[in-house]
């Protein structure tokens, strides 16, 4: 059973490191916007490609055939 | 996936006409707009690969702008020395604004803005608050403008404006972090005291050894000091400050219950004797906060939205100097100085025409949007549009005295008087506190002549029980919940308190202009007396208004283009032109040369040539088209239209609409003194309107709702403001107002049941502290998914 003399402290340390980080996430405005975040996995970063980019492909692969 | 389905214009969802030809393609297909500035918007999104925003989109956009050009021209105004140094904070080599930003509805906005923006050159960092409609940005100067972000951000459809949090709104802003942190900390040292103390409870650890038993006690001692010290720091303050006050409030029983467990059980631990409930008091300081949050967030959110009105336009004037014109701000000006107004311009302040003659629309005074002609010698004022032709202007007062700011200020004055609600809450309580007080104190008392070991924790396991925590959500989590429901609906509700007061609204008094109209005239009644087909008179009538800038001419469409030769104005009378040799005056009937019959004395356009009258007609105002819905919906109650129009149009749109009251040609003041009227009838009034002349109206009335497009002020002072024009939804509004109601007074049923059924218990010493403090969670559990249940 003594290892809990052990294993108790461990587990302070880590919620006092859960605390930190989520001190530091209320400091740096993480949960201003609680909405928003949830759509962001929706979006593709990488922007389409415009009507002309996909023309000039068009034309490319035609070239080929 | 399509994105949200709808009909009407696929960018706004408002009414496509069939006559108009606004199409862009989006996602592969192509879709309807209902105007120009739709289209415009539509594809400036398109063409910047963000086309995703129409797929994930759960809201539909504002309506595009048709005058974007002069709106954007408008913008450059703000690369001035001055608004940078006030609005613009220095970050090392970049310069960093807040902006608030209309016409967000939903995530997918924020996300358009943010990769819109992205692409500009000279961006170091946007962040898009939807929930708050604002963005955060930050830039370098050298590479890029003010005006040019802002400009970006138009085109797709958004008005983005600096603005600058009020003090007020700094400190409720401090507040929700510091509540934050105390949330999470408590909530996550409770966590770990409660996984001890379970321990302890049931002994799964076998027969416990006193050793490990006073070990866990001490490690709970220490988890629990930063719960105590820190996160329940607002309820001493606040006890404190009541007592230097003079009276005590809810908080005084919750201090001496946290500090009176947690001190004993230190003593316990020290002593390794008696009783420890840590956990109870962790717990207990967790609720609490979670209902203090839910509180203010209710407030907070109402706060940040009437600060979002607080935008700053700042009005630029070109002074006349000698032979030379000088742009400057307008509150630069002083009074005789000579100002130029070019057409489409705002007039920077209250003032007297020294040169030309113009229309000017006055509507966001008067309410009115026919424009009022003005010559030489008229007064104009502050914040109305010249719209037709070059004045020159000399400064009567400078901008702090202007007419707009008078109105300001008779709606702040109309704001004071209301009735703080909240007062009634706070005696309630405090009677209550004492009542828990002195049977805590009872208790004690007479169980120190019974059993005087148990008589401590009998007391406290008293002020925890009778804690009024589920009493204290009851009501702000309702509220949280059905504000939450209603701005998905399309409302912003400002005031929280205002959905109890909706419930006794009896009276609805509406405004006309903008609100069951569009604000747009149409073609109403039209004869023709000529030999043409009636198609081929209105085209006439309609090329001929193509070169006038009054908005009645808005309301013919060209179907066919004819050359008009020698186009000649004459303001505030009509347009003369030469159309295939024929000469045509089209104007009211004082500038029509040949005598009008009794019989067309109802018209308001002629039209005639050089020997007789050839056609004539009335323009009318749009009535919206929700208008007739939502007035057969609130038929239960009594309807007043009240408008500053005069007696023709308004009894024509009462008439309309089944309106049994309607008062017409009233003042802002006229207004007000009415609502004041009905108010002391014992009326309990909702007022719906939209201009600046409703302001104060809106201020003084019960209950007041500003539509989408109101102007500034009146979102201001309003109530409630409906996102978008349409008005089907105010039906919901009470309905949602009446759930409302019903789900506090089961929440409070609830709360207060239970308080009295457990305070036996805890009186007889049935209950221990820790038993207390899970009835008492449970109840708040109770009370807070009750609640939730108002948001679907």
């Amino acid at each position: 059973m003594n290892i809990i003399y052990v294993l108790i402290p461990i587990a302070i340390l880590l919620v006092i490191v859960a605390i930190a980080v989520f001190f530091w996430a209320v400091k740096t405005n993480q949960f201003d916007d609680l909405e928003r975040q949830g759509y962001s996995i929706l979006f593709d970063d990488d922007l389409k490609k415009t009507d002309s980019d996909k023309e000039k492909e068009n034309s490319d692969s035609n070239g080929d055939r | 996936m399509e994105g949200i389905q709808h009909t009407g214009c696929y960018h706004c969802g408002l009414p496509v006409s069939q006559s108009d030809n606004f199409r862009t393609v989006v996602l592969g297909k192509t879709r309807d707009m209902c105007c120009p500035g739709c289209q415009a918007v539509a594809k400036a999104i398109v063409d910047s690969g963000l086309e995703d925003y129409y797929r994930f989109r759960t809201e539909l956009a504002e309506k595009g702008d048709e005058q974007l050009t002069q709106t954007l021209a408008a913008l450059e105004t703000y690369d001035d020395e001055e608004i940078i140094q006030e609005f613009v904070v220095q970050d090392g080599q970049a310069q960093q604004i807040q902006l608030t930003v209309e016409g967000i509805s939903c995530a997918a906005c924020g996300w358009l803005i943010e990769k819109q923006l992205a692409k500009l050159t000279g961006i170091r960092q946007v962040s898009v608050n939807v929930s708050s409609r604002r963005a955060s940005i930050s830039w370098l100067p050298e590479q890029l403008k003010l005006s040019e972000i802002l400009t970006k951000i138009e085109n797709i459809g958004y008005h983005a404006l600096p603005f600058q949090p009020d003090q007020h709104e700094l400190s409720y802003q401090k507040e929700h972090k510091a509540f934050l942190k105390k949330l999470g900390l408590s909530g996550l040292m409770s966590m770990q005291v409660m996984m001890l103390a379970i321990g302890l409870y049931f002994g799964i650890f076998g027969s416990i050894d006193p050793q490990t038993k006073s070990y866990f006690h001490w490690v709970s001692l220490v988890l629990t000091l930063p719960v105590v010290s820190y996160c329940g720091s607002g309820f001493y303050i606040s006890a404190l400050n009541s007592l230097r006050a003079g009276y005590v409030n809810m908080d005084l029983s919750i201090s001496i219950a946290v500090l009176g467990t947690f001190f004993s059980s230190a003593w316990a631990t020290f002593t390794k004797s008696g009783e420890i409930y840590f956990e109870s008091v962790c717990m207990f300081i967790f609720l609490l906060l979670v209902s203090r949050f839910l509180e203010h967030r209710s407030r907070h959110q109402a706060a940040q939205i009437s600060a979002n009105m607080l935008k700053y336009v700042p009005l630029t004037a070109s002074r006349i100097h000698g032979e030379q014109v000088e742009k400057v701000l307008a509150r630069k000006l002083s009074v005789n100085d000579i100002v130029l107004v070019k057409a489409g311009e705002t007039i920077p302040v209250d003032g007297e025409i020294i040169e030309g003659a113009s229309y000017i629309d006055e509507s966001m005074l008067t309410g009115e949007f026919e424009p009022v002609s003005k010559n030489v010698g008229s007064d104009v004022f502050g914040g109305t549009i010249n719209k037709s032709n070059v004045i020159k202007v000399r400064v009567r007062q400078g901008l702090k005295d202007a007419l707009v700011n008078q109105i300001i200020r008779m709606q702040e004055f109309a704001l004071a008087e209301k009735p703080a609600v909240a007062h009634f809450a706070d005696r309630t309580s405090r009677h209550f506190v004492v009542i828990v007080l002195a049977i805590a104190l009872i208790s004690y008392l007479v169980w120190l002549t019974i059993d005087p070991a148990r008589a401590y924790w009998i007391a406290i396991a008293v002020l925890v029980a009778t804690c009024p925590c589920a009493l204290a959500l009851a009501t702000p989590s309702a509220l949280t919940s059905a504000m939450a429901r209603l701005n998905k609906l399309g409302f912003l509700v400002k005031k929280a308190d205002v959905l109890e007061q909706i419930n006794n609204v009896n009276t609805v008094v509406f405004d006309k202009t903008g609100t069951l109209t569009e604000g747009q005239f149409s073609l109403g009644k039209f004869d023709n007396f000529s030999a043409d087909s009636s198609e081929h008179v209105l085209n006439v009538i309609a090329n001929l208004e193509h070169y006038s800038e009054h908005p009645i001419a808005k309301a013919f469409a060209i179907t066919d283009k004819l050359t008009v030769l020698d186009p000649k104005i004459e303001v505030g009378l009509g347009i003369s032109g030469n159309i295939n040799s024929v000469d045509y005056r089209l104007g009211s009937a004082a500038f029509m040369r040949n005598a009008i019959p009794e019989s067309m004395q109802w018209a308001s356009v002629f039209l005639e040539t050089n020997n007789m009258i050839l056609a004539c007609c009335s323009v009318q105002d749009k009535i919206k088209l929700g208008s007739a819905k939502l007035l057969s919906d609130l038929s239960s109650k009594e309807l007043l239209l009240l408008s500053g129009d005069n007696l023709v149009n308004v009894s024509k749109v009462a008439d309309q609409l089944g309106f049994k009251h309607y008062d017409y040609g009233h003042t802002p003041e006229q207004k007000l003194k009415k609502i004041r009227q009905l108010k002391e009838d014992e009326k309990s009034v909702m007022m719906i309107g939209d201009g600046i002349n409703d302001a104060p109206v809106l201020a003084a009335a019960n209950v007041s709702i500003a539509v989408g497009n109101a102007s500034d002020i009146a979102k201001r002072s309003a109530d409630v403001i409906l996102l978008g024009s349409n008005l089907d939804n105010i039906p919901v509004l009470f309905e949602m107002a009446k759930r409302t109601h019903s789900k506090i007074k089961q929440n409070m049923a609830w709360a207060i049941g239970y308080n009295l059924l457990i305070l036996p218990l805890a009186i007889f010493g049935l209950l221990t502290p820790w038993m207390a403090v899970i009835g008492m969670s449970l109840s708040s559990i109770i009370v807070v998914s009750n609640s939730v249940r108002l948001t679907k």
